[in-house]
């Protein structure tokens, strides 16, 4: 009841209107027929910038890995003590909140254009959701290993290296190539900021009506989702 | 019946030391002792019924729990030491062999082994998986002595339950402690080999002339390995001696007073209770409930 109140008047808010919807119909069509015949003269310049998003992606990811881990184990309550997991829930929240495509005009306005603001939009953006998925992972390891490896007399360094992590390799790895995954996705937008990447090529072929050039930038990104979806199969599958 | 096995005398030495012990879990004293001395060198075994006390002695011994009063001591110092270095300087020398294995499934059996060392390795150089080439050596030594030789390269999750007992011996031994703690080692197992399994520890420990401590259900087999038998009902010593002097009225005593003494152990449980929190406002004493 109240659930269907709240769509209702977020329909309302989204100001829905379906004779819009319906009447738009010819102007979908027509940008779907001037997709084709795709323009390769575009290619050579789409796979170029699409290798750049991805490379962006690439290390971002990687960037934000080797920083989540640590703050990964610092908001993971079962080896952080209260006083500290605590306090790093509420700033990974905080990270998490920001939406990326601010994060990304801050970066552009510290660092100037090119891929390195998106590189550090990524990894700032990723931090926050992969240290949350990384604490919860380390919360579910077996206590009893813990206190095994604890009772050897090793440090709470080591026991993190030898008792927690060895546990937790196989989540790590499919949250890590989940979110370059994700990743590509979000750095496909972030040339629209002038943070480098394919989405300068989307705006520009967009906003100019060349739709030919847009469909091979389609096709191009198609193809790279398909193949980081397969690899994210093969890495989890390779890693148990 | 006892294993032969080379290896220096018991000394008198003291390894544990244990005085005016409580461990209350709520209302329930969990365990009793007046006092318990153990030397360096004695296999002693602790037999009791579950929920004697067993378990709570042992974690105890360990650190791993703080008495609700009393004074727990090994090699003369606290356990569960608060302050960091301390504790781990003294947790290596102890080591522990759980019910439930503990093991790392996900890596090799030598990996799961050389974690015994980590408490006496560089904890900079050992963060990068670097192990002295010595502990490797050593790991492969012992590996071989509790017969696992061939297999330390060998993912833990891979292999029988015997031969996952053997894992965990072979970690133990390899922390070269000064006392080794084992709380029902080979109830995982089948009774033949778990006596088997049982007497592998035994003479893997003696050789090194360790103090052993074993958790146990079964009186019979106790009696074969151990140098001293130590009998626990309801949290409190009922028999403390020589295997030889442990009768058929003692094993009665330890497996079947339970039953007959529960109304009494309640009383008696309230009243330790009630004088404990008495005592509680003092600011040294902290009641322990897990």
């Amino acid at each position: 009841m109240f659930l269907s109140g709240l769509v209702g008047w977020a329909l309302w808010w989204s100001e829905v209107d379906l004779g819009a919807l319906l009447s738009s119909g010819p102007r979908f069509a027509e940008f779907f027929s001037r997709l084709v015949p795709p323009d390769w003269s575009a290619t050579r310049l789409v796979v170029h910038s699409t290798i750049e998003t991805l490379m962006i992606a690439i290390a971002g990811t990687a960037l934000a890995v080797v920083v989540a881990l640590p703050l990964g184990f610092l908001a993971a309550s079962n080896v952080s003590p209260p006083w500290v997991s605590q306090p790093m829930r509420w700033l990974l929240g905080m990270l998490r909140s920001i939406p990326l495509i601010i994060v990304a005009l801050l970066c552009v306005s510290a660092v100037g254009l090119g891929p390195f603001p998106g590189m550090l939009a990524i990894a700032f953006h990723s931090v926050g959701m992969l240290s949350k998925f990384f604490a919860e992972e380390f919360e579910t390891a077996d206590e009893g290993i813990l206190a095994a490896v604890r009772g050897t007399g090793a440090t709470w360094g080591q026991t993190l290296r030898y008792g927690l992590f060895p546990q937790s390799v196989p989540q790590v790895v499919a949250f890590s190539v989940y979110r370059l995954e994700m990743n590509f996705r979000d750095a496909a937008v972030l040339g629209l900021v002038g943070a480098g990447g394919i989405g300068y090529y989307i705006q520009l072929y967009v906003r100019g009506f060349q739709y030919e050039k847009v469909a091979v930038l389609l096709l191009v990104i198609i193809v790279v989702v398909t193949l980081l979806d397969q690899l994210s199969f093969w890495v989890r599958r390779w890693v148990r | 019946m006892s294993v032969i096995v080379d290896g220096p005398a018991p000394s008198q030495e003291s390894m544990v030391h244990l005085e005016c012990i409580h461990v209350l879990f709520d209302r329930t004293l969990a365990l009793d002792l007046e006092s318990l001395e153990i030397g360096a060198g004695e296999r002693v075994f602790i037999l009791g019924h579950s929920g004697s006390g067993k378990t709570t002695l042992s974690r105890l011994i360990k650190g791993r729990l703080r008495p609700s009063t009393g004074e727990v001591r090994v090699l003369g110092v606290d356990p569960a030491a608060r302050e960091s270095g301390a504790r781990r300087a003294i947790q290596r020398r102890i080591a522990m062999i759980d019910q439930e294995f503990h093991l790392v499934p996900r890596l090799s059996v030598v990996s799961n082994v050389l974690h015994g060392c980590l408490g006496r390795v560089s904890p900079w150089k050992s963060l990068f998986g670097w192990y002295p080439v010595a502990e490797w050596e050593k790991a492969e030594e012992v590996l071989e002595e509790v017969g696992l030789e061939g297999l330390g390269h060998r993912r833990v999750e891979t292999l029988s339950g015997g031969q996952r007992q053997r894992v965990v011996f072979a970690r133990a031994l390899m922390q070269e402690a000064d006392v080794i703690l084992a709380d029902e080692p080979v109830s995982a197992l089948d009774p033949e080999l778990a006596e088997d399994a049982l007497e592998l520890l035994v003479e893997c420990v003696s050789r090194r002339g360790v103090t052993l401590l074993v958790n146990l259900h079964q009186p019979e087999v106790a009696k074969r390995f151990a140098s001293r038998l130590v009998g626990l009902a309801n949290g409190g010593l009922v028999y403390d001696g020589h295997p030889e002097g442990f009768t058929d009225e003692d094993a009665e005593l330890v497996y079947r007073g339970y039953r007959r003494d529960s109304a009494r152990r309640r009383k008696r449980d309230d009243r330790v209770a009630k004088s404990l929190e008495a005592k509680a406002s003092h600011p040294d004493l902290r009641l322990v409930v897990p």
